[in-house]
């Protein structure tokens, strides 16, 4: 039975040095999910990134693509044969013409959709012989993404895909690859910072700091687990230590005390009304605060 | 698909190469009047001891005749070092040398062995260097009726395959210049030039260094977190 996973990894490590990239990073990747792998700057996203696809190898732990142990060279080639892939920098030939470019990228594989191409070539206003090196930004992560797209690929692995874009543009390549995913079966598995748009298009993420995963799951379980409950005293806050499981973190700030719970608010309100509160208020967690609340715990 | 981008990536180094080499054959050729006419002159000078008058002398002595002129002028000295200096040039640019730029993770992720594209990569180096040593060598027996003169294609295929098979310049800091296995001496193939055989040692202790060089960095590469 095929693996429903398209990507695994578990207690994944890579130091550089005495530079510690990833600390045990466990990952679950389902087939045919949008991944979003949010992360600040140098949470270990690119190098998770890099191991997956062969180009650095882990120093300890596992990480499997289509099954397969991405750190084995042999294995690792046919990984990339089934992936499309954007780097983060997005650093293509800068002495090639788009049109040699896609040349040589179709070249390697026999599923490349021509007819993608053209369309792509025309949505995105790419000029065939116009070479890279005079390319803007935007235009160049455009051509980026497109040939990863025509691949013809089942798992597409974005680093930082819109970083450095305006707006329009960001928006532009989200809708393409929004539209790729409808129309394809792929997994799309992409770095980002950028927590509106992992909110946009995900159907999945995983938070990552300092090389460990801290929250993971469906985005939209993760909007009905996530609740800050806000209890308002009469007095002081207490301090109270909850038993109910799911608490993420609570802040005093004198007659206030805000929990944050990764597991409903039921338990903790029934055991927050024997401490009396005058008012309980519970009210769901955005992405970007689940984001900003998890990552900043860690501090 | 590797081998045009390794073309594309290499080919305005090899061009230059390949004019400056053309240029310098035809130069050559073309200076020969010149120098024979100075040649009874150079042979009444007082060059003195010592291993710079030597070389005087061995310099005079070895282009009395066009043969001569042509392996010292030409293969001992400009083709030797100009064709030393494009190895070294045509030999750069590879995975490494793409890492700052940002394109290695684009041709990493293509479904190909890090072996395959530098062995590519390699193999095109290789060409682009046989053709180095080659092409030059062989307007000589073209340009040299234009003196008055004649060269043999098969000297100017054997001294040229010569430098050829000495991939490696590094090779001359391995085996000292003057030793029975020297790789200059295998370069400039001063044996063929004097007595019609090959230097097999030379040409053999070169490959071997050359293979050995190219198995360490392919060993370099496939360990590399890029």
């Amino acid at each position: 039975m095929a693996d429903p996973r398209t990507i695994e990894t578990l207690d994944l490590r890579k130091s550089f040095g005495t530079t510690e990239a990833l600390r045990g990073l466990d990952l679950d990747v389902p087939a045919g999910s949008i991944f979003g792998f949010l992360g600040r700057n140098g949470a270990g996203k690119t190098t998770t990134i890099k191991i997956l696809l062969g180009m650095t190898r882990p120093t300890a732990g596992r990480a499997r693509v289509f099954g397969l142990p991405a750190d084995a060279p042999e294995s690792s080639v046919e990984i990339r044969r089934r992936t499309g892939f954007v780097s983060e920098d997005k650093e293509l030939y800068e002495y090639m013409t788009v049109d040699e470019i896609v040349r040589f990228t179709a070249a390697f594989y026999p599923k490349w959709h021509r007819d993608l191409e053209q369309r792509y070539l025309r949505a995105f206003e790419l000029p065939l012989a116009g070479r890279i090196k005079a390319l803007s930004r935007g235009a160049r992560t455009k051509l980026a993404l497109l040939l990863a797209l025509c691949r013809g690929a089942e798992l597409l692995v974005l680093d930082e895909p819109t970083s450095g874009l305006d707006p329009a543009v960001t928006e532009e390549v989200l809708q393409a690859l929004v539209a790729h995913v409808a129309s394809q079966e792929t997994t799309v598995f992409f770095s980002s910072h950028q927590i509106a748009e992992v909110d946009q298009i995900a159907d999945r993420v995983a938070i990552v700091d300092r090389g460990r995963a801290v929250v993971a799951g469906e985005l939209e379980e993760l909007r009905e687990r996530y609740r800050r409950i806000q209890l308002v005293f009469d007095g002081g806050a207490p301090q109270p230590a909850f038993r109910a499981p799911g608490v993420e973190r609570m802040r005093r700030e004198g007659r206030v005390l805000t929990v944050l719970s990764s597991a409903g608010a039921d338990r903790i309100i029934d055991e927050a009304r024997a401490l009396n509160p005058v008012s309980v208020d519970v009210v769901p967690v955005t992405l970007k605060e689940i984001f900003l609340e998890t990552v900043s715990a860690e501090d | 698909m590797l081998w045009r981008k390794s073309w594309l990536e290499t080919r305005t180094r090899f061009l230059i190469g390949l004019f400056l080499l053309l240029l310098l054959a035809a130069g050559n050729v073309l200076e020969y009047p010149r120098v024979s006419a100075l040649i009874p002159a150079a042979r009444s000078l007082d060059t003195g001891g010592g291993a710079l008058g030597g070389l005087i002398r061995k310099a005079v002595e070895l282009q009395h005749d066009y043969r001569g002129f042509i392996w010292w002028q030409w293969f001992r000295q400009n083709l030797t070092q100009m064709w030393t200096l494009f190895a070294v040039l045509l030999g750069t640019g590879g995975l490494l040398s793409q890492t700052s730029g940002g394109a290695a993770s684009f041709t990493l992720s293509m479904p190909v062995s890090r072996t395959r594209v530098i062995g590519i990569r390699a193999a095109t180096a290789v060409a682009e260097l046989l053709a180095l040593a080659l092409v030059p060598s062989l307007l000589l027996p073209l340009l040299s009726p234009a003196v008055g003169q004649s060269y043999a294609v098969a000297d100017a295929l054997v001294h040229g395959a010569c430098v050829f098979a000495v991939v490696l310049a590094i090779g001359e800091q391995i085996v000292a210049d003057g030793s029975r296995y020297g790789i200059f001496g295998a370069m400039t193939a001063e044996v063929y030039f004097r007595t019609g055989g090959l230097p097999w040692p030379g040409l053999f202790v070169s490959a071997a260094a050359s293979a050995a060089m190219l198995y360490g960095a392919a060993i370099n590469i496939a360990e590399t977190d890029f």
